[in-house]
């Protein structure tokens, strides 16, 4: 039983000791950075590609990838709150008991070894009460105690006496911090819920690990709005969406939220996070490139997919945005920005095709005031990283030129096949006059351009039609956080807590003066000592100060 | 042993009795009526507005009658009890209080030299003055760093004090250049308008300043002269920084992103640069000490020794600069904390940001546990300090270069 209880107290000594605190520290701090050089929750396949198949597997089974949730950092945490809790449990009373006995007659022993000492004699009819009575006057800002010791008197006094409290309250306080952490992470939850605008949602998602986990909320969050607002020059300047918060099918609350402006309901904390397409409805013409001029419309939403029975095409639609800031400089020029209008973003597939992403814009592109015809950007690795723009020539939001396209292939086969410039400029006047009559449109020339760069870009489309984006009617869905976190109040106290007592840790050190004033062979001998036990060279001058005080004090009583 | 006589200056005189305890009483009504004018002024507080209001004829009245008040009660407070006029917190306030009102003049001056309204756009800000200001901070800064570099060779008296005042000066540009930006971001357009430090230029000018102010507080109090050439090779180093910056584009004035429009950034980025600052302050005081300790133990007799705080004293000072910073870095983290968690949904998220904060946390934490209660003192400390600003450099630089995350604003672009 003794054998127990002696290695139970050796235990908790080793747990409390300062080493072990320090290295504990040193190894957190070593650990977070690793979370920090490796991204935290990615996906799993970026991680596999990233690393290769051995230490993929090395780092996932070390739970490398979600780091500050695993059991090994958890356990170092729980090791610093053990240490923490140990080193005040056998240091509080201790300080506790030393900042109530206060000793006043000390011994000379003790008194020599002060940092800070100065001497007097004061010669002649010196009195003891008169001395002592000046000195108090010397020192009224000092909390004084005084007490007599084989004829001679010892005045001692305190500055900062309270200062242990502050190591007392900022280790407790981050005991505080660490024990809220853990109720927040135990009670708490944070995760996400995409409303589009209209609908509502009750549901949220969050990761844990690599899994995905669901939780139902006591409420249902209705999403009435979104809205972008931009700075005049481009960047977006607010997002704000109109909540509406329904509980038991009742509507009991409706707000506006944006970034840095949450609500509350029932203790859970609504956020603006992000936001994306809610399904917007759009609507595409297929312009065929079989020859027959044909163009058919195409009526779809976002996430959804059309499939063409006759073709086997089918157009995954993926996102939808209404704005497309690029920057159109050149390289080495400043900085241009410019909307390109809406564009929508599908994926095709069909048979013999390579699965390609397209990004299909509603507006011509429009360069330096000129028209450059319809663009689309296509990404052949299909993940929207690597997009090239395409420029067709042609402006297919013009129904004039699609015709006029088809009608000057007609009339360069019929001409002898376009090969020529002559040929091609035959071919080019009696399409003209065809589509456009005598009126000709102002801009023929640059018209005549693009229709050949036409000629050679259509061809090289292997899909059998061309998907342009003409009308939509858009819907956004906001991305919103909903956390509740029952020990955020807690971690709140701590802080304060630690704050408090680091500044009476660093700002109020405690500081001790004695004062011993003894008879001698004539007159008195005054001994003073001091010492500090944080900021010495402050307390240098303090003293300083203090005994240029007292020595003026004493001059004066000297020369009465 | 002798008592020396404290040696007072000039400025000491200036902030201590009954015209300090005045001055002292007159600000604080000042400060107040500009709080009561935020919260009791008519048309109610708007962020984007309280400084139009604080400066029209309003925020005149409230603010004069404030310090006309706090000062005559001040007044009669030190006629009853005239102890009160040596009252610490004022007595070390009020210098602090003359240094804001006198950046504050001296922005105001500035500011006439504004181009007109007119002239003033966003595409085009290289008329706005406070682009001068800053080429003035930059020479002026690097001067003061030459100096006190000359000083370590030659350790005249004339040249010291040369860095000092160069040092001083360079603080009333830079800090100035940033109430000017202020003004002047609000000038280009009142949606855009925001506090001076919202990107790594301006936080950069902050530093510098930050961390000049610091050293030269404990240069005062401690005759530490012989640090400058450490602490102020540091601020050049980022006075370069910023002109890099300045010549690829970082310097303009830009709209914030929804996430920084907050209240907290005025707070939380400021508390977080005095931590910055003074952990910039302990690393030049780590590296006196290790340029001094190199040169005792060669047996030098430089003349820089007689004039170079001892390495005790040293040992002190970046022990000092830390205790400044911790606490401060500490409110920071917490700060940040605070506003994250009402940005972000959560107080912490190990974002890389959070992260590196707690790990430099961490390093002076273990920093002052063994100085404290492991009794280690000197070259081991010294170098911990050097080490501890390398932590810190990553933290509030690295991050941002290297590092994806929340904090990805202060990313260069």
């Amino acid at each position: 039983m003794n054998n127990l209880n002696e290695s139970l107290k050796q235990v908790i000594a080793r747990l409390g000791s300062m080493t072990l605190a320090v290295a504990i520290l040193c190894v957190l701090a070593v650990a977070s950075a690793i979370g920090t050089v490796l991204l935290q929750n990615q996906e799993q396949t970026d991680y596999l590609r990233q690393f290769g198949e051995l230490w993929y597997w090395t780092f996932r089974s070390l739970g490398l990838f979600d780091m500050y949730h695993t059991w090994w950092f958890l356990t170092l945490l729980a090791f610093l709150m053990v240490s923490l809790a140990v080193c005040l449990w056998r240091n509080v009373p201790h300080m506790l008991k030393e900042m109530r006995t206060r000793k006043v007659a000390i011994t000379d022993k003790s008194l020599k070894t002060f940092h800070h000492q100065h001497h007097w004699e004061l010669a002649d009819g010196a009195d003891m009460a008169d001395v002592k009575r000046l000195a108090e006057q010397g020192l009224s800002e000092w909390e004084l105690m005084e007490a007599e010791k084989e004829g001679a008197v010892y005045l001692r006094g305190d500055k900062g006496r309270f200062h242990k409290w502050g190591y007392i309250l900022a280790h407790s306080a981050v005991l505080i911090i660490l024990i809220g952490g853990w109720i927040s992470v135990h009670y708490g939850f944070r995760g996400n819920m995409s409303v589009p605008e209209g609908q509502s949602d009750n549901e949220i998602e969050f990761l844990r690990g690599t899994a995905v986990h669901h939780l139902k909320m006591p409420f249902r969050v209705r999403c009435n709005s979104f809205h972008i607002a931009f700075y005049p020059s481009g960047p977006p300047k607010e997002f704000r969406s109109n909540l509406s918060i329904i509980d038991h099918g009742k509507v009991v609350m409706t707000k506006d939220i944006i970034v840095n402006e949450p609500l509350k309901y029932k203790g859970v904390r609504i956020f603006q996070a992000s936001f994306g397409d809610g399904g917007s409805a759009i609507t595409l013409k297929l312009f065929n490139l079989d020859g027959s001029q044909k163009v058919q419309t195409v009526k779809t939403h976002v996430y959804q997919t059309w499939s063409d029975p006759k073709t086997g095409v089918s157009l995954e639609i993926t996102n939808f945005r209404p704005f497309n800031i690029q920057n159109m400089a050149g390289p080495g020029e400043p900085k241009d920005f410019e909307d390109l209008g809406p564009a929508v973003e599908f994926i095709i597939r069909g048979p013999g095709l390579k699965p390609v992403k397209v990004k299909s814009y509603m507006n011509p592109f429009v360069y330096k005031g000129q028209n450059r015809g319809t663009l689309l950007e296509v990404s052949e690795s299909g993940d929207g990283k690597d997009y090239q723009p395409f420029l067709l020539g042609l402006d297919l939001t013009n129904p004039k030129e699609w015709q006029l396209f088809h009608a000057f292939v007609h009339a360069a086969a019929s001409v002898g096949g376009g090969n020529t410039q002559q040929e091609r400029f035959k071919a080019f006047n009696a399409a003209l006059k065809q589509v456009y009559g005598d009126k000709r449109p102002k801009d023929f020339q640059d018209l005549g351009v693009r229709l050949l760069q036409a000629m050679q870009s259509l061809p090289r489309i292997p899909w059998p039609y061309i998907p342009l984006l003409v009308d939509y009617d858009q819907v956004y869905y906001t991305g919103l956080q909903l956390t509740e976190d029952p020990g955020m109040n807690v971690v709140w106290t701590g802080s304060i807590l630690l704050v408090l007592g680091l500044c009476i840790m660093f700002y109020m050190p405690h500081r001790k003066i004695w004062l011993v004033i003894r008879p001698a062979a004539k007159g008195l001998d005054i001994d003073a000592a001091g010492m500090t036990n944080r900021n010495t060279l402050g307390f240098e001058k303090e003293f300083q100060a203090l005994m240029n005080k007292l020595n003026t004090i004493f001059e004066a009583h000297k020369s009465t | 042993m002798s008592v020396a006589l404290a040696n007072q200056t000039m400025w000491d005189n200036l902030s201590h009795g009954r015209p300090g305890f005045i001055r002292f009483g007159a600000y604080l009504g000042l400060i107040l009526g500009a709080v009561g004018l935020a919260f009791y002024g008519s048309g109610g507080y708007d962020q984007k507005q309280y400084l139009f209001q604080l400066f029209s004829g309003q925020g005149l009245i409230w603010c004069g009658t404030g310090a006309i008040i706090g000062g005559l009660s001040s007044t009669v407070l030190s006629t009853l009890r005239p102890s009160i006029t040596e009252a610490k917190i004022a007595t070390n306030l009020v210098s602090w209080l003359d240094g804001a009102a006198l950046l504050l003049l001296l922005t105001a001056l500035l500011s006439q030299f504004e181009p007109p309204k007119s002239m003033i756009s966003f595409d085009d800000q290289s008329n706005l003055f406070s682009g001068r200001v800053i080429m003035t901070m930059n020479i002026v800064f690097i001067f003061s760093a030459a100096s006190y570099i000359a000083y370590l060779f030659a350790p005249e008296a004339f040249i010291g004090k040369l860095g000092t005042w160069a040092a001083w000066a360079g603080v009333y540009a830079g800090g100035s250049s940033l109430l000017l930006r202020w003004h002047e971001s609000y000038l280009i357009n009142t949606d855009i308008g925001h506090a001076p430090v919202s990107n790594l230029y301006e936080v950069f000018i902050l530093l510098c300043c930050v961390t000049t102010v610091v050293y030269l507080t404990l240069e005062r109090r401690y005759q530490a002269k012989a640090m400058g050439a450490f602490v102020m090779s540091l601020v050049a180093a980022a006075v370069f920084f910023d002109i890099w910056l300045a010549s690829v584009g970082e310097a303009s004035i830009k709209p914030l992103v929804p996430a920084l429009q907050s209240y907290w950034m005025k707070i939380h980025v400021p508390m977080n640069f005095v931590g910055y600052g003074s952990f910039s302050v302990a690393c030049g005081a780590g590296m006196a000490y290790l340029f001094r300790s190199r040169l005792e133990s060669r047996g030098s007799k430089a003349r820089v020794l007689a004039v170079m705080p001892s390495l005790d004293q040293l040992d002190q000072l970046a022990y000092k600069a830390v205790a400044i910073g911790f606490p401060a870095f500490t409110l920071a983290t917490i700060l940040g904390a605070a506003w994250a968690s009402e940005a972000w949904g959560g107080y912490w998220s190990w974002d890389p940001k959070e992260t590196w904060a707690l790990i430099v946390w961490l390093t002076y934490g273990a920093y002052l546990h063994a100085r404290v209660s492991h009794g280690w003192h000197g070259r081991a400390l010294a170098w911990w300090a050097v080490a501890g600003f390398l932590v810190t450099l990553f933290c509030f630089l690295g991050v941002n270069m290297y590092l994806s995350g929340l904090h990805s604003y202060g990313r260069l672009s």
